[in-house]
C-alpha cells in the first residue's frame, strides 16, 4: 500500500506517492524530488542545515515526517530567488560574507527568512544571535551571519515601509 | 511495509494505541532517540487529534492540549503566572525545535532536564490521561515517575495539561543554566512563581530541574518565603532550604556539587528578578 501526499513546494503543488510512510521531509526533498539545496548535516535536529519553512514556520526537515505535513506549503532555498535576482537575505549573506565553506548556508538563509518573518528579532544583534542559534556554522562565520541578517532585516522592513507609503 | 496513522479523534487514537506502535508528535526527541535507520513499527501521529490541540481558558483554569507546540505557548495570551513557562518555551532547543516539539512530548519523554517541567510544577499542573480504561487525572509530580519514566499505563496517552485557576495567579519566572547561552541542555534550571498581597509574599512556588531524576518543588523554601517582602526573598534562600529537595548527579554537563551550588544561585536570581519586576 502506498501513501499519498500532497505538498506545495516552492509554490508548485505536487502529489507524491510514498512507499515507505516513515520517510523524513529532508530525505523526500533530497532523494526523491532532487531539491538538494536543503542539506543534511547532523540528521538529528542539532545543526539546522536542513531548515525549511513549513507553512511559513522554520523547522528542521530531518525531524519532520513527510506524511505528517500532508497539505503543507514548503519553502526551500530553491524557492527564494526570482530568476537571477537573489532574495534580500541571500544577497545580504553575499554582501556581508556570511559564510565560508557554504554547507550550512541554505539552512542559515532559510532560518533568517523565518526569523525576519516572525518579527520578534528587530535590529538587536543579541536577539538575532538568539533567533539564529538553531543554525550551527563549523567555519564560525557567525559575525558575518549576524551582520547579514541585520542588514536583510533592515532592508526588508524599509522596503515594506516604502511600499506602504507609496 | 510499515503502517502510518494520523487519528483525528481521541477515540480513534486510543483504538490504534491498543494495537501498539510508535507514538509521534513533534518528533524532536523521537528521531534522535531512534538508533536504527528508520522508525520501527507502525507510526501513530497524534498531532491532529482534536482533543490534544490548542490552549484555552476553562472554567477551572487553563488547558493545554498535549500536542501544543512550544512556539504556541510562547505566542499565547496568558496571565503573568505563565511567564516562567513562556521563558522556558523560548529556551527549548532552537526556534526550529520550538516550532515542532510539543508540551506533551516534553513530559512523556520525562528527561530529568525537560525544560517544561519546573514551570508546570510551580503552576500546580495536572495531566489528563486517556486509555482503554477511561480518563484519569494525576498531579504532574505523580505522573513523572523517574528519569525517562512516567505513570502512563500501556495503551494510555497524555491528552492535556491543566493549570487550576488558583495557580494561574501571581507572576512566574524561569532561569536555565547551560554551558553556553542558547541551544543547550540544562545543567540546572529553576522556575518560581510568587503571589504577593499587601507587599508580602502570600504564596511562593519554586521548583528546580536537572538536579535529580525528576524536577522537584522546594517546600521548605516555599514555607520560609511566605509572609516576607519579595525584595527580601533572595536573601532568605539558603543551601539548607534548597539542597534537601535535590539529588543531583554528575555527568558530562556538570558535577553534582556544581549543580547543588548553581541551583541555590539560580533560585536567588529568579526571586531577585521577580522582585525587580515590581511584585507588590
Amino acid at each position: 500500500m502506498s501513501h499519498d501526499l500532497t505538498l506545495t513546494i516552492n509554490g508548485t503543488r505536487q502529489q507524491i506517492a510514498l512507499d515507505d510512510p516513515r520517510v523524513t521531509l529532508l530525505d523526500l526533498l533530497r532523494e526523491r524530488l532532487h531539491l538538494t539545496g536543503t542539506k543534511k548535516g547532523c540528521d538529528r535536529g542539532q545543526c539546522g542545515a536542513c531548515t525549511v519553512l513549513i507553512d511559513g514556520r522554520r523547522q528542521n526537515a530531518c525531524l519532520a515526517l513527510a506524511l505528517s505535513h500532508d497539505g503543507a506549503e514548503i519553502t526551500t532555498i530553491e524557492g527564494l530567488a526570482e530568476g537571477d535576482t537573489l532574495h534580500p537575505v541571500q544577497a545580504a549573506f553575499v554582501a556581508e560574507d556570511g559564510m565560508q565553506c557554504g554547507y550550512c548556508t541554505p539552512g542559515q538563509v532559510m532560518s533568517a527568512v523565518g526569523l525576519i518573518a516572525e518579527g520578534r528579532a528587530g535590529t538587536d544583534p543579541e536577539r538575532i544571535r538568539e533567533g539564529m542559534s538553531g543554525n550551527l556554522c563549523r567555519c564560525a562565520a557567525y559575525s558575518g551571519i549576524t551582520r547579514a541578517v541585520l542588514a536583510a532585516a533592515e532592508e526588508m522592513t524599509t522596503t515594506k515601509g516604502e511600499r506602504k507609503t507609496a | 511495509m510499515s503502517a502510518w496513522h494520523r487519528p483525528a479523534s481521541l477515540t480513534e487514537a486510543i483504538g490504534l494505541l491498543a494495537e501498539g506502535g510508535v507514538v509521534a508528535a513533534g518528533c524532536t526527541d523521537l528521531f534522535p532517540a531512534t538508533r536504527r535507520q528508520a522508525l520501527s513499527g507502525p507510526v501513530i501521529d497524534l498531532t491532529r487529534v482534536a482533543e490534544m490541540r490548542g490552549i484555552s481558558e476553562t472554567r477551572g483554569g487553563w488547558r493545554f492540549g498535549a500536542a501544543v507546540r512550544w512556539s504556541e505557548v510562547l505566542s499565547a495570551a496568558l496571565p503573568p503566572a505563565f511567564d516562567g513557562l513562556k521563558a522556558a518555551a523560548r529556551e527549548v532547543g532552537s526556534v526550529q525545535i520550538q516550532n515542532a516539539g510539543t508540551l506533551g512530548g516534553n513530559l512523556c519523554n520525562a528527561s530529568p532536564a525537560a525544560d517544561g517541567v519546573p514551570g508546570l510544577l510551580t503552576l500546580e499542573a495536572e495531566v489528563e490521561l486517556a486509555g482503554p480504561a477511561g480518563m484519569r487525572r494525576l498531579p504532574l509530580a505523580a505522573f513523572l515517575a523517574g528519569a525517562r519514566r512516567t505513570a502512563l499505563a500501556p495503551g494510555e496517552v497524555l491528552v492535556a495539561i491543566h493549570v487550576p485557576s488558583h495557580a494561574a495567579a501571581g507572576r512566574g519566572a524561569f532561569l536555565k543554566l547551560g554551558a553556553r547561552r542558547y541551544l543547550v541542555i540544562s545543567i540546572a534550571m529553576v522556575a518560581a512563581r510568587l503571589v504577593v498581597k499587601g507587599g508580602r509574599i502570600d504564596r511562593a512556588a519554586v521548583a528546580v530541574g536537572a538536579c535529580g531524576p525528576v524536577a522537584s518543588r522546594l517546600p521548605a523554601l516555599e514555607a520560609a518565603l511566605a509572609g516576607i517582602a519579595p525584595e527580601d526573598a533572595a536573601a532568605a534562600v539558603s543551601e539548607a532550604l534548597v539542597a534537601p529537595a535535590l539529588a543531583p548527579i554528575g555527568d558530562v554537563r556538570g558535577d553534582a556539587e556544581y549543580r547543588g551550588v548553581v541551583a541555590v544561585e539560580l533560585v536567588r536570581r529568579a526571586l531577585r528578578g521577580l522582585a525587580a519586576e515590581g511584585m507588590r
